[in-house]
């Protein structure tokens, strides 16, 4: 109980304010690093403004003095029980680099919800392409844009080269920034939307497969496949796969969400979801590139076959890179991990 | 820290949290209006800077204004994600907006936030901000004991008012020589008993507003605190009141509440 709250004052006012510069000092750090004496400095202070704070708290009738005391000791909490990540890996370039090995290895580790994307995906291709084969009238209501409905105008306009005034560098260039953005956009949705418990998610994937779906039946109908998927296969193998992949980080958002509860490591967790969006972004950047400077140019300035085998060859590398880069590594690190628990 | 998690617990305004070493202390969370003003001034910084941005990168790239359009186009975008996620991860919790209101984001068990919390925070931005002007985040906020809205659920992140406080300095009512309640120590102590903490906060502030506010509205407050003090808290005799004004009652009784280096050595 103080009894005489203004000597409890006047006592203990040096030892606040000491507390105040050191912590003003610490929050100044972008890393919030401490050394050994001001380690213990702030142990010890802390452990005196916790100790008034509670006479405060119990003992006097001074809600100012609590509530300043409290706000202390919160700040001189946080700078004390923080593990404050070390410099050399917020600084260090070769850190950062590690994003393109840490990208398919956590593919690979989640990969059961890209197979659940996928899934929903092709439902929904089979549902738009089913449409527009056996129901023409949906033609109007599934590919709202004409150049997606007349695929032979569309196809005769672009070999004439009459969009060849659109195609100029600077302009290509400027569709890409666009194309990224949106794209960018669209894939952070999806995995945002995994906060509805994956059906956001899932409603979005379906709706890309039936427009994808639609736009295939109805350019093979036509006789036009060959310029369709030398259209789109440029781009479209990795921008395809990167929502498929947001769809991926939905999906595991969703799951983390379900499991909050058991989840020993939120945080972790989370990053798996980061490193998901940062990969599929890094791709769409290709893709957005691809799509404007790459797969707009048709017959006869570039071959059909051409652009058919670079995309194909685009594929390739990307498999490659999402199923083997950074495995033997896990597999070295697991094995030797086995090999130290036998020990 | 992994076994020892703090507990918390949060009321309406405030979370609540019991540290390891057995010490409580409260937080007071940020409100929806407050954070409403930092976003958009954030907003206008952000859009600010770009547009700065923008007349430079035109300006160099004059012959060629689609490369323009290509660097403002992904500038944009990557400012209007990387401003809020950088500063809040590398700033103590706070974008400029959030220090300009005194708002600050932290962890929910009261530490400082880490960068990929804010990452995550600021990406979830997309969902909280469906359909239009914030609606999912806002009614998120609203209906959360911790006010937070997806991006913070899924980062474990809250936002908190964090104004400057100094230390209570010295009271004009610890400078006078003589209380004359304190002659009455039974009654005296009896008011100590009965004041509740919110009503000893009310007298304070009262008394050190005394010259913010204009006299008829001093002379009513005064009126109205004293007439409630004496005849529902602690009835000190006629005699003495009557030679006292309402704001001279009001002194004396601070000086119990909070100053009482005399009743305690009558008392003892």
């Amino acid at each position: 109980m103080i009894l005489d709250l203004e000597r409890f004052q006047t006592q203990a006012r040096p030892r606040w304010s000491s507390l105040e510069s050191l912590l003003a000092a610490l929050e100044g750090r972008p890393d919030h690093r401490l050394n050994p004496v001001e380690a213990e400095q702030l142990q010890e202070l802390y452990a005196q403004a916790a100790a008034d704070l509670n006479r405060v708290t119990h003992g006097a009738l001074a809600p100012e003095l609590r509530q300043y005391l409290e706000r202390l000791v919160a700040r001189a909490y946080a700078e004390l029980h923080f593990v404050p990540p070390t410099r050399s890996e917020l600084w260090q370039p070769r850190r950062w680099l590690r994003i393109f090995t840490v990208f398919p290895e956590t593919f690979r580790r989640q990969s059961r919800y890209f197979a659940l994307a996928v899934l929903i995906t092709v439902l929904g291709c089979a549902l738009g392409g089913l449409a527009v084969r056996y129901d023409p009238a949906s033609v109007d209501v599934l590919l709202p844009a004409n150049y997606l409905r007349n695929p032979g105008q569309r196809v005769h306009e672009e070999e004439q080269g009459k969009n060849q005034d659109l195609h100029s560098t600077q302009s290509e260039a400027a569709f890409s920034a666009q194309l990224i953005r949106h794209n960018i956009e669209v894939a952070m949705l999806a995995a945002a939307l995994g906060v509805t418990f994956g059906i956001g998610t899932a409603l979005l994937l379906f709706e890309n497969g039936v427009l994808l779906g639609a736009v295939a039946v109805r350019y093979t109908q036509q006789g036009f496949g060959l310029f369709m998927t030398a259209w789109l296969l440029p781009h479209g193998v990795f921008e395809i796969p990167s929502i498929l992949i947001a769809g991926q980080a939905g999906f595991y958002l969703a799951r983390v969400l379900l499991r909050r509860r058991e989840d020993r490591d939120v945080r972790q967790s989370m990053r798996e979801w980061l490193v998901l969006i940062a990969g599929t972004a890094m791709m769409l950047v290709w893709a957005g590139m691809m799509e404007a400077f790459f797969s707009q140019h048709h017959e006869p300035v570039l071959p059909y076959g051409f652009k058919v085998a670079v995309g194909g060859a685009e594929l390739a590398l990307l498999t490659v890179y999402l199923l083997l880069i950074g495995r033997r590594k896990t597999d070295a690190e697991a094995h030797a991990r086995v090999l130290s628990e036998n020990k | 820290m992994t076994d020892s998690q703090p507990i918390r617990w949060a009321t309406t305004a405030e979370l609540t949290i019991a540290t390891p070493e057995g010490v409580l202390f409260r937080l007071p969370l940020a409100g929806p209006a407050s954070r409403l003003y930092a976003m958009l001034l954030d907003i206008a910084i952000v859009l600010g800077t770009v547009n700065g941005v923008g007349l430079l990168v035109y300006r160099i790239f004059a012959k060629a204004p689609g490369y323009g359009v290509m660097v403002i186009t992904l500038a944009e975008f990557a400012i209007g994600f990387a401003y809020g996620a950088l500063l809040e991860g590398f700033w103590n919790g706070q974008t400029i907006g959030k220090r300009l209101f005194h708002l600050r984001v932290i962890d929910q068990s009261g530490l400082p936030l880490r960068i990929e919390q804010a990452w995550v925070r600021n990406l979830m931005r997309v969902f909280d901000a469906l359909p239009f002007a914030y609606l999912v985040g806002g009614l998120s906020a609203l209906s959360n004991p911790l006010m937070q809205r997806f991006g913070d659920r899924m980062a474990g992140t809250l936002v908190v008012r964090q104004t400057p406080l100094v230390a209570p300095g010295e009271e004009s009512w610890t400078r006078q020589k003589y209380n004359s309640f304190m002659d009455y120590p039974t009654i005296a102590m009896k008011l100590r008993r009965a004041a509740t903490p919110e009503l000893a906060s009310l007298v304070q502030d009262a008394l050190r507003r005394r010259n913010e506010l204009a006299s008829y509205a001093r002379r009513e407050i005064y009126r109205e605190l004293a007439t409630y003090l004496q005849c529902e808290i602690s009835p000190f005799p006629d005699e003495l009141v009557e030679m006292l004004s309402d704001e001279q009652y009001l002194i004396n009784t601070a000086g119990v509440l909070f100053g009482d280096q005399r009743l305690s050595r009558v008392h003892r």
